[in-house]
């Protein structure tokens, strides 16, 4: 009851606020403001509020200080915005305040990484690990020609996430394509230098080795460079998860075939249409779909709005995208 | 020697608050008009009690750090207490299964350890206190990383715990209550005791004031101890607010109390300043971000005009009060 207490006098003026501004107003919260990643999502963000008639408040920390996340939202709350979309950098930290947001009325939608269930409606959940884990095999097969030999340099043995994409990328090995065969996993702890040694060793382990496929974003650029030193470009294909922009310079060379990652401009995008709907009540508890004019129908499972298929860049296309 | 001498006349205040707090004092106007002019709901009853709730540690911390600043001395550690002071209570009362209110004040306990570490080191090992609370800074981080093994995460406090937070008390924030409690305490030191006159004679000219008989280790220590104190009093309303710890709980916080302080009128090097200058830095800072992030022209800029103009205020009143002939 004490928490309540906070929000009940704004609540009482919200008529005046609408003099202030006749759009709602929908603000979107990244992990840190001035990353290239979240930009991106950002021009994709403002390019739905443009279309939907909405005012967008993008604002996020810019230093490592772990409460700033809280402070914005609290702020938020009195400023009576209509919409939150957050990407939480603190699962437990911030989820006392969306909590509050929605006490005060506010609706809450999570994108890139969530909050805890109740804290909000939806998560746009911008890849799942069946997408991602099949999508990897799928190119890795395709770039091999259906036979051949692989590995796969991951972040850690223990990272949940990661675990959950090499389960989803055997499973699917093992459906499609009995011809590859996966020869080794290794961890290089999320650090490129250790990706290289660990791509450098697998280079001598394996001679016949087809294919490197990283699955945490500084292994890519780390196996790129294992390859390009060892002088086996293009004869051992890399691919991986990981940043366009961190990867371009392998890619033209010829020494990274594919870098798999979704398009966080639709990912912006898909957010801003979610929480717009959100608040106009159209989307609701139960809705099954959520169809966006000029990019087709999201399906939803319970709470996740889920953006699809990730997506491949290679040198016909990273060089369009900027993050 | 013009200095040593006005501490110890009693309208000295009047003349230190003349200078800098009064000055200050006009900004803090100046900025509540323009925002409430140009920022949207900014006074409302509502974004008052925010503003408060989110400059309540840093707060705390800038009381606490005014007697070490006074003394000639420094605390880097402060906001590294605070995480360690954070993380201990997490351990002792999800891991050790200690009551919530009892694991607080064994957490209080940690901070004042931490906070007689630096002032044994200073007083008796004689390092100077830059280099102390330097390596303490790493060292009480370090030790936080270590006992929540980097990654750990305590929350699911119960909600009598988060009421410190996020609950009032007539009307007002209980962390507002807590804040202004320590406030006093501190105020109250200087006004009323011997405790201000001699931590600030100290900072003037530690000779002079050794040959005045005062017991320079006994305050300096007790300066160190007091901010450790308060950095585990933070500590609880930071984890309450938050309704959740990890081991960077309160990092760069020390960096902002002491920007406050400075903004505050307390003079870096020692010896000059009030409390109520401090807390009125405090204040200047917190109306500002939140100002910031609620007026239409700078709201999508809000994070990184704040660092901007804070530093442009602290130069500017610190440079303000040079030529005033008051460093």
């Amino acid at each position: 009851m004490a928490l309540s207490g906070g929000c009940s006098g704004g609540s009482n003026e919200s008529g005046e606020r609408k003099k202030d501004s006749e759009k709602p107003i929908i603000a979107l919260l990244p992990k840190s403001k001035g990353n290239a990643y979240f930009l991106s999502c950002k021009s994709g963000a403002e390019r739905a509020a443009a279309e939907l008639g909405v005012e967008l408040i993008y604002d996020g920390p810019v230093s490592t200080d772990p409460a700033k996340q809280n402070e914005i939202i609290e702020n938020w709350i009195t400023l009576e915005v209509d919409g939150i979309a957050v990407a939480c950098e603190n699962r437990a930290g911030i989820s006392t305040a969306l909590r509050k947001a929605q006490k005060a009325g506010i609706p809450v939608i999570t994108f890139d990484s969530d909050a805890e269930a109740d804290a909000r409606s939806f998560f746009v959940n911008q890849a799942t690990p069946e997408g991602i884990g099949y999508t990897l095999m799928d190119e890795a097969a395709r770039l091999m020609e259906g036979k051949g030999r692989f590995a796969i340099i991951t972040g850690s043995l223990t990272a949940a996430n990661m675990n959950a994409w090499q389960e989803k990328i055997e499973e699917r090995r093992s459906e499609k394509y009995s011809d590859i065969e996966m020869v080794a996993l290794r961890p290089c702890d999320d650090l490129k230098d250790k990706a290289q040694q660990e791509a450098t060793t697998l280079l001598s382990a394996y001679s016949d080795l087809d294919l490197i496929m990283a699955i945490c974003s500084p292994a890519v650029p780390g196996a790129a460079e294992a390859v390009k030193q060892a002088g086996k470009g293009g004869k051992v294909k890399v691919i991986g998860l990981g940043l366009p922009s961190e990867n371009r310079a392998y890619v033209h060379e010829g020494i990274t075939q594919s870098v798999i990652l979704w398009k966080t401009e639709d990912l912006g995008y898909l957010t801003i249409q979610a929480a717009s709907r959100l608040l106009k009540g159209e989307l609701t508890p139960g809705t099954e779909a959520l169809e966006v004019e000029g990019m087709g129908t999201f399906p939803i499972e319970g709470d996740n709005i889920l953006l699809g298929k990730p997506f491949i860049f290679n040198a016909a296309n990273i060089d369009n995208f900027d993050f | 020697m013009k200095t040593t001498a006005n501490i110890f006349k009693r309208h000295s205040y009047r003349e230190i608050w003349l200078r800098a707090e009064a000055l200050l004092a006009l900004a803090l106007i100046l900025e509540v008009i323009l925002f409430t002019l140009y920022g949207r709901r900014f006074s409302t009853w509502d974004n008052w009690m925010n503003i408060l709730r989110h400059s309540a540690e840093i707060g705390l911390l800038a009381v606490a750090l005014t007697p070490v600043i006074w003394t000639g001395g420094i605390d880097l550690s402060v906001g590294s207490t605070l995480g360690l002071s954070a993380v201990a209570f997490g351990q002792l009362w999800r891991d050790a299964g200690m009551d919530p209110w009892l694991a607080g004040v064994a957490s209080v306990g940690v901070g004042t350890i931490c906070g007689a570490i630096n002032g044994a080191l200073i007083v008796w090992i004689r390092i100077p206190p830059l280099i102390v609370t330097l390596g303490t800074y790493s060292l009480f981080r370090g030790f936080a990383e270590a006992l929540a093994k980097g990654v750990d995460t305590f929350t699911g406090f119960p909600e009598g715990f988060l009421w410190i937070g996020s609950g009032q008390w007539l009307g007002i924030p209980v962390q507002i209550w807590i804040f202004s409690c320590v406030a006093l305490m501190y105020v109250t030191a200087d006004w009323k005791t011997v405790l201000g006159r001699n931590w600030k004679a100290i900072g003037c000219s530690e000779q002079a004031a050794y040959l005045s008989g005062i017991n320079i280790q006994k305050y300096v220590f007790s300066a160190y101890l007091m901010a450790g104190t308060v950095a585990g009093i933070a500590a609880i309303t930071y984890s309450s607010r938050l309704g959740s710890i990890k081991a960077d709980a309160g990092f760069g916080y020390e960096l902002l109390a002491i920007t406050a302080v400075g903004l505050g009128g307390v003079r870096l090097s020692g010896g000059k300043g009030s409390v109520l200058g401090a807390t009125l830095g405090v204040l200047a800072l917190g109306i500002l971000n939140n100002g910031l992030g609620r007026t239409p022209l700078t709201m999508n800029y809000s994070s990184e005009l704040g660092g901007v103009l804070t530093g442009a205020l602290l130069i500017g009143a610190i440079a303000l009060s040079v030529r005033r002939g008051s460093p």
